[in-house]
């Protein structure tokens, strides 16, 4: 025992004593001019499977191919569309033709040129029965693609369907010259790929780490930085040790690394700079519709108001994060600043339970309509963030009568056993803040079979109008009316409610220049390509 | 003894499609197949594109059928390929029409967790023995007590915070030893020495951790066999003729205390292919054990199947090697299988 409490000494000793020694001998402030060179390395928890994004399900995937193929269109800085290989594009009258017109003199990284040919392989390839994607469905929607001339490329719709244009902007341009005779489940490509954009893949070594160059025939210009390094490190705390020893120079950390642990050690703060940004995605609380009493609308609004959220907030995320008001990112055109969170109100809470038909008749505690009392289950999968947001909304539930018990389920099971099966009360779970603002396979009536994503039941005819309505605009200023009614409808009827959307954090190694804080809606690495590492700040790279 | 051999052999083959059987069953227990967890809540990923990869596997036909279709291959020594996007092959790698090669996962995973487990394997018998030794020479005292508390404290002390507390302490406040992976960042360009020096200093952390908790077993192991042999009558008449203790001890006493330890290195030859998962992910070496355990999260039922296989071979071929190595040491035994 005496040892094991001298080890404990011992160690403990040791890591406090010597936390400060080790000095930094980069000077990282002052002015630094813009220059291209030196090498950035970044920790993945996972490492990428498959660099043909059609096919990868996973983020590691899609961070590293966006970083080597384009798209036609892209989200700029305040995530509206912009030009990426395509100049510009128009939209027919009827809305149910989108034609692109493509950059002159575009190149893949071995020198082929990159033509609509290539844009129309792609979408044969996306569409292919074939073809091992789940992303396919928004492509089959096209009628007709054709190639009319190098230059222009041209889809046409059976009907009009506005979230075409967030649908060409997710898919990475593939080249025909090299992709035509392979079979694209199984090809040497998606670990070798040859691309357009800002890099090309130079190592891969599986297990351990994966390097990109910059690509001098890039159709976007030379980015600044001409290596990127990304290692493959599952454990985040020990990608945070090697972030402290400058083995990597950024990583994503969690609220308690950004808050407390960086700030209060003076060698850290030193040399890591912090970064936060809206995340892509919020956290809610989503009631089982077609279960008694949460088919009422006085019960869901109730529970709204009996909820803190900004206790939640700074419970769970210690403060990083906002609360939401509707399925959109905050900042954007499609989420209406009008609308507000419900504010936290125990008496309004209690007068809408009453109105519903609960009250406290035995004296327990807990309420009751009909004799029952009213209690019911939370079910969330696996994540520590919901876990706890469990545990802070089941005390405030307590307060005003309801009993909350809680269940945490590993990710199949609560998918196949409880989500499919419709066979829950209330979950809590994230949904993406997407970027196109139709939301159809959520919340349109139609979409509530087994394996579908309307899984809370929600049905509104209004609503269902809305959604469609909005699938076939495709004029940004209407469809943005039409997203705020809907919004608005959603946030009054309360078939979820929203507890928060957390700050994506990031804490970066100041040898990285150039970084846009605090960070637009689209995040700080829109303008990676501009970030630079000056000369000075550099690690002693090995002369090959 | 050939006989011997031949029965058991044979008697392998039922038990490794019982094996095997089992564990394709209870695998697919599990709620859930792989397209749940690569796409199961993106909007985007429709119901229907799902089914269609159900199908590509072959995981919408009944479990029997998938069962004998995957007996078909394995017993041609196919493992087949993984359900991940990038359908890497099992077990071993292949080529193309155009000479790209698509490495193995378990070609990749194994040699990593070979190195580091046989060199723990060594680490843990060569220390054992002589702490056992050392124990039972000095029974009750302090010697014996300081390392039957230290072998204990290392058992019982969590790997992953002593990890993490030595990578902090030798990486971060020292920089005597690198925090994590198995290269360093120029490690293509270094000498082959420099290579050598450097996959080592990053061994030094991941094998130490995980030789810590297998010291207390097997020392105590030697400890308490060499106490047994050292009160028995031929150790008494060796130091009677007047054998210097050395002599008795390391000579007479080790030797035969080491017989058991045979079984004990049979047993472990499984052990071997296995990885730890905590110590693999915090030390970020991409060995058997993730591979294993993120196979198992996401459903990927050819990988889990192809590591399981592997493993219970080399767990009956253990067996048999343990019984052929008593048997080869103790001519007691030989003389039983014979009769």
């Amino acid at each position: 025992m005496y040892i094991r409490y001298l080890l404990l000494v011992f160690l403990l000793f040791n890591v406090t004593s010597c936390s400060d020694k080790k000095v930094s001998i980069y000077n990282y402030e002052g002015t630094f001019n813009s220059e291209k060179g030196g090498t950035l390395i970044d920790a993945m928890s996972g490492e990428p499977s498959n660099l043909i994004s059609m096919i990868a399900g996973d983020s590691a995937s899609s961070a590293i191919s966006g970083n080597i193929f384009n798209k036609l269109i892209k989200y700029d800085k305040n995530l509206e569309l912009a030009p990426e290989l395509a100049d510009k594009w128009t939209i027919s009258g009827d809305q149910k033709t989108i034609t692109f017109y493509l950059k002159k003199n575009l190149q893949w990284a071995d020198g082929h040129s990159l033509t609509s040919d290539d844009v129309l392989f792609t979408w044969k390839l996306v569409t292919d029965d074939k073809t091992r994607t789940p992303y396919g469905s928004d492509y089959k929607l096209v009628d007709k693609a054709e190639a009319l001339d190098p230059f222009t490329f041209r889809v046409n719709y059976k009907k009009a369907y506005a979230p075409a244009l967030d649908s060409w902007a997710s898919l990475q341009i593939l080249p025909k010259h090299i992709l035509k005779d392979e079979d694209i489940n199984h090809t040497f490509f998606s670990r070798k790929p040859t691309g357009s954009s800002y890099y090309k893949l130079t190592q891969w070594i599986n297990g351990e780490k994966l390097s990109l160059e910059a690509s001098p025939s890039s159709v976007m210009g030379e980015p600044n930085i001409s290596q990127l390094t990304s290692r493959f490190i599952p454990d985040t705390s020990s990608q945070f040790l090697e972030l402290i020893a400058d083995n990597i120079d950024l990583m994503n950390i969690n609220p308690i690394q950004f808050a407390r642990v960086i700030p209060s050690r003076p060698d850290l703060k030193n040399k890591l700079a912090l970064y936060k940004e809206l995340g892509n995605s919020y956290t809610y609380l989503g009631f089982n519709l077609k279960h008694s009493p949460f088919n009422d609308i006085k019960v869901r609004q109730a529970i709204n108001y009996a909820l803190d959220k900004q206790e939640v907030i700074d419970g769970v995320l210690l403060g990083l994060g906002e609360p939401v008001a509707s399925p959109y990112k905050p900042g954007t055109r499609w989420s209406d600043k009008n609308l507000h969170p419900y504010p936290y109100d125990k008496n309004l809470a209690l007068k809408l339970l009453h109105e519903a038909g609960f009250n406290d008749s035995n004296h327990d505690g807990i309420l009751e309509k009909d004799g029952k009392p009213f209690t019911f289950e939370i079910l969330t999968n696996q994540n520590k963030q919901r876990e706890m947001t469990a545990v802070l909304i089941q005390r405030r539930l307590k307060d005003v009568g309801i009993d909350v018990k809680i269940r945490v389920i590993e990710w199949a099971s609560f998918v196949n056993q409880f989500i499919k099966t419709g066979d829950f009360d209330a979950v809590i779970l994230g949904w993406s803040l997407s970027l196109d603002p139709d939301q159809y396979n959520i919340w349109h009536s139609s979409q509530q079979k087994p394996g579908q994503f309307n899984f809370i039941g929600y049905n509104n005819k209004e609503v269902d109008q809305l959604l469609e309505e909005g699938r076939t605009e495709l004029n940004p200023d209407k469809r943005e009316k039409i997203y705020h009614a809907f919004s608005k409808i959603l946030l009054n009827e309360s078939p979820v409610i929203y507890l928060y959307a957390g700050y994506g954090l990031t804490a970066m190694n100041k040898r990285i220049k150039g970084i846009e804080s605090p960070a637009p809606p689209a995040g700080i690495a829109y303008n990676s390509y501009e970030w630079f590492i000056p000369s000075t700040l550099r690690r002693n790279e090995i002369a090959p | 003894m050939l006989n011997y051999l031949i029965k058991r052999l044979l008697w392998m083959i039922p038990m490794l499609i019982g094996i095997s059987l089992i564990s394709f069953f209870i695998m697919h227990l599990a709620p859930g197949d792989i397209t749940a967890s690569e796409s199961a809540f993106n909007p985007k990923a429709s119901e229907e594109s799902r089914q269609k990869l159900r199908a590509l596997y072959n995981l919408d036909k009944p479990l029997m059928t998938q069962y004998s279709l995957w007996l078909k291959r394995i017993v041609k020594l196919d493992f087949g390929n993984s359900f991940a996007s990038h359908q890497r092959p099992v077990l071993w790698e292949t080529k193309d029409a155009k000479g790209n090669v698509s490495k193995g996962m378990i070609q990749d995973a194994l040699p990593i967790t070979l190195m580091i487990n046989l060199i723990g394997l060594l680490v843990i018998f060569a220390l054992s023995i002589f702490l056992g030794v050392v124990s039972a020479v000095n029974q009750n005292r302090w010697p014996d007590r300081l390392i039957t508390i230290i072998v204990f404290v290392g058992f019982a002390i969590p790997g992953f915070w002593l990890a993490l507390l030595l990578m902090y302490w030798t990486g971060v406040t020292h920089s005597w030893l690198p925090i994590s992976g198995l290269h360093s960042a120029g490690y293509e360009k270094m000498s082959h020495i420099a290579q050598y020096v450097d996959l080592f200093k990053h061994l030094i952390l991941p094998v130490s951790i995980s030789s810590l908790g297998g010291l207390a077993s097997i020392s105590l192991y030697v400890r308490n066999g060499m106490l047994d042999i050292l009160q028995q009558d031929f150790i008494t008449t060796a130091r009677a003729k007047g054998l210097p203790e050395n002599k008795v001890i390391y000579g007479h006493a080790l030797r035969n205390t080491l017989l058991p330890l045979i079984t004990i290195i049979g047993l472990s030859i499984p052990g071997l292919i296995g990885g730890s998962v905590i110590g693999e992910s915090i030390f970020a070496i991409s060995g058997m054990g993730k591979l294993f355990f993120d196979a198992v999260l996401m459903r990927d039922f050819p990988v889990v199947m192809g590591i399981l296989t592997i493993g219970s071979v080399l767990t009956l071929f253990g067996n048999l090697i343990a019984d052929i190595g008593y048997a080869w040491a103790d001519p007691r035994i030989r003389r039983g299988i014979s009769n």
